[in-house]
């Protein structure tokens, strides 16, 4: 399943404080949208109120077109003065043709408003609702000279139960090759951060679900753009290789962060060096390349793997970097030593 | 109850017909109803002496509640007249207007006497427009063409729509037959007659043109009310008699392009 584009979208729209969603739809699109938003938020003990608007799409509206009703919706947004008012829209007014980009450009707070052609199932599924999310958002920030020691995050994947653990691990990379995070876009970024998009040397995408936002964020900004989160350990080690290399690192700054982390993650294998020896057994893989990163980790550890071996779970996100990787063998601890 | 819908390419002359095949069949003294199914809402202008009354669509959401005579107004020889109506060009949906339509006609009751007669915007754009060969509604079409490729094009398409509608089990939408409204080309009938025939069908009446018609509408009324001797008077009354009398509805089976445009090179 592919889900909505709607609700791509708001995954990302919803993350930025300050700013007013407006959605151009029915309001039966809009709840059942912002009822999975809000469940997976709760999943993911995530404590933030969006401020939505729904335009309401009513049938009188499909007959005779709804353009009054964004206006209206538009200006409701608008008495919220909010620093950004974003607007997406389901399928139904781009099947019956609103012109949702004119009314954004006419209305009285045109400047402030920013118009994300989403249009439900016929713009494809809830990653292109994310990734026309991103690539839309970014028209906020003007092309700049990048700022040395600066990255960007792009695409996180505000849903998920781990971000901010996933986030920390990244953070962790890169403070040992001395780069800053200037700008996560879009998890809990202001508008002015947003901003701040074109002054980073370097984006740094979540993962693969938010390519296409990459390639049109790295040509519009020129900038190189590192294609995931690290995957596992050795993942870990070729992420600082290709970040330091994309932001213009010297080979000995990064030899030197190599170093340190080989060192970490040695550290940090000695803890679990009571299942070397075991024999487990790998559940199923719920997303493709985390049986990689597992049976590297049972090499490490000196444990086999084998279809009579103790039953052990795969995580069900990619274990991002070292942390991500701990709490996989810490399930595994459990399941080897106390069943 | 016949249900009779008149589909055809636009401005070939869908809405004089019907509105005098409406009159003639009042004539006859039967209790008669015409729907104008299409956005411009003029189907029934010339029963109303030029009167454009309010359409469904305006009145379903101007009013909280709908009664029958905020939308059904009597016409010429006391028919019952019903505009649907839609939007603007260029805005909103028209096909989900005329659901909408159909859907409020059904709730009220409204759709009851002898003979409904539904005159439907020329191109099945959408399903919306295929709504009254839909749920039992028009159980015979009537093509209106000309013998022009591009309305005989408008007249095939639609066949596909009632061949499609057809299939389904619950259908009783058959094609009636072909109505020639004629642009004084030459051997224009019997193209006509031949089309009809190629897609298993055949030419119920064909109209002359004649500047009755013309004349009939400046004074904004039907050829039968404004000239009830004239030759054209009659020629749609024998239309309304044949298709009264007609029990030969059938399924088209649609040309394809190639056919029709070799068709139409034969009658040059």
């Amino acid at each position: 399943m592919g889900g909505c584009t709607l609700t791509g979208a708001l995954s990302v729209a919803c993350f930025i404080p300050g700013a007013v969603t407006v959605v151009h739809a029915p309001k039966g699109c809009a709840h059942q949208t912002f009822s999975m938003l809000h469940a997976l938020m709760n999943e993911a003990e995530t404590r933030i109120v969006p401020e939505i608007l729904v335009s309401g799409l009513s049938d009188k509206d499909v007959i005779f077109g709804g353009e009054d009703c964004l206006r209206q919706a538009l200006d409701r947004a608008a008495e919220k003065k909010p620093e950004l008012i974003i607007v997406v829209t389901s399928c139904v007014p781009e099947t019956i043709g609103d012109d949702c980009l004119a009314v954004c450009r006419e209305h009285p707070y045109a400047e402030r408003t920013l118009y994300i052609p989403t249009s439900g199932f016929l713009g494809g599924s809830a990653k292109d609702g994310e990734n026309a999310a991103l690539i839309g958002l970014s028209a906020l920030a003007e092309p700049a000279d990048p700022v040395p020691g600066t990255v960007g995050i792009i695409g996180e994947k505000n849903l998920e139960s781990e971000v901010e653990e996933n986030f920390a691990e990244v953070q962790r990379l890169l403070d040992l090759l001395g780069l800053t995070v200037s700008v996560r876009f879009c998890r809990n970024a202001a508008v002015s951060d947003l901003r701040k998009l074109g002054t980073v040397s370097c984006f740094i995408l979540r993962d693969g679900r938010c390519a296409d936002a990459g390639r049109e964020l790295g040509r519009r900004f020129s900038r190189p753009v590192v294609g995931g989160f690290p995957r596992g350990l050795s993942g870990s080690v070729s992420f600082l290789q290709e970040t330091g290399k994309a932001c213009g690192l010297s080979a000995e700054k990064i030899e030197s962060a190599v170093l340190q982390e080989t060192k970490y993650q040695k550290k940090m294998l000695e803890r679990f060096a009571n299942l070397a020896g075991s024999r487990v057994c790998l559940g199923a893989e719920p997303f493709e390349g985390t049986l990689t990163a597992a049976r590297e980790a049972l090499a490490c550890l000196d444990m086999t793997e084998s279809p009579n071996g103790i039953n052990v779970r795969l995580p069900f996100y990619l274990p991002v970097g070292v942390s991500g990787t701990v709490k996989m063998l810490y399930l595994w601890r459990r399941a080897i030593l106390h069943g | 109850m016949r249900q009779i819908a008149l589909y055809g390419k636009g401005g070939i002359g869908k809405s004089t017909t019907s509105a005098n095949l409406s009159a003639a069949f009042s004539e006859m003294g039967l209790d008669v109803m015409q729907i104008g199914c299409d956005p411009k809402h003029d189907s029934t202008r010339m029963l109303m002496h030029g009167r454009w009354i309010p359409t469904v669509l305006e009145q379903m959401y101007d009013h909280k509640e709908i009664r029958s005579e905020d939308i059904i107004y009597q016409g010429f020889g006391n028919i019952r007249c019903v505009e649907a109506g839609g939007p603007e060009p260029g805005i909103g949906c028209a096909g989900r207007g005329i659901i909408a339509t159909f859907q409020l006609l059904e709730k009220m009751q409204a759709l009851y006497g002898d003979v409904v007669v539904y005159d439907v915007l020329g191109d099945v754009v959408c399903g919306g427009f295929a709504m009254p060969m839909r749920d039992g509604y028009a159980q015979e079409v009537y093509l209106v063409t000309s013998g022009e490729l591009m309305s005989l094009y408008a007249a095939n398409n639609i066949c596909k729509a009632i061949a499609r509608i057809s299939e389904r089990s619950s259908a009783k939408c058959r094609l009636g037959g072909v109505i020639c409204n004629a642009k004084n080309m030459d051997n224009e009938q019997g193209l006509v007659e031949e089309f009809a025939k190629r897609i298993g069908s055949k030419l119920v009446c064909f109209i002359p043109r004649s500047n009755s018609v013309r004349a009939a509408e400046v004074n904004r009324m039907t050829v039968i009310e404004h000239d009830p001797a004239s030759n054209q008077a009659k020629v749609y009354r024998d239309c309304a008699k044949i298709i009264l009398e007609n029990t030969d509805l059938r399924i088209p089976t649609p040309l394809a392009l190639e056919e029709l445009e070799e068709l139409a090179r034969e009658y040059l």
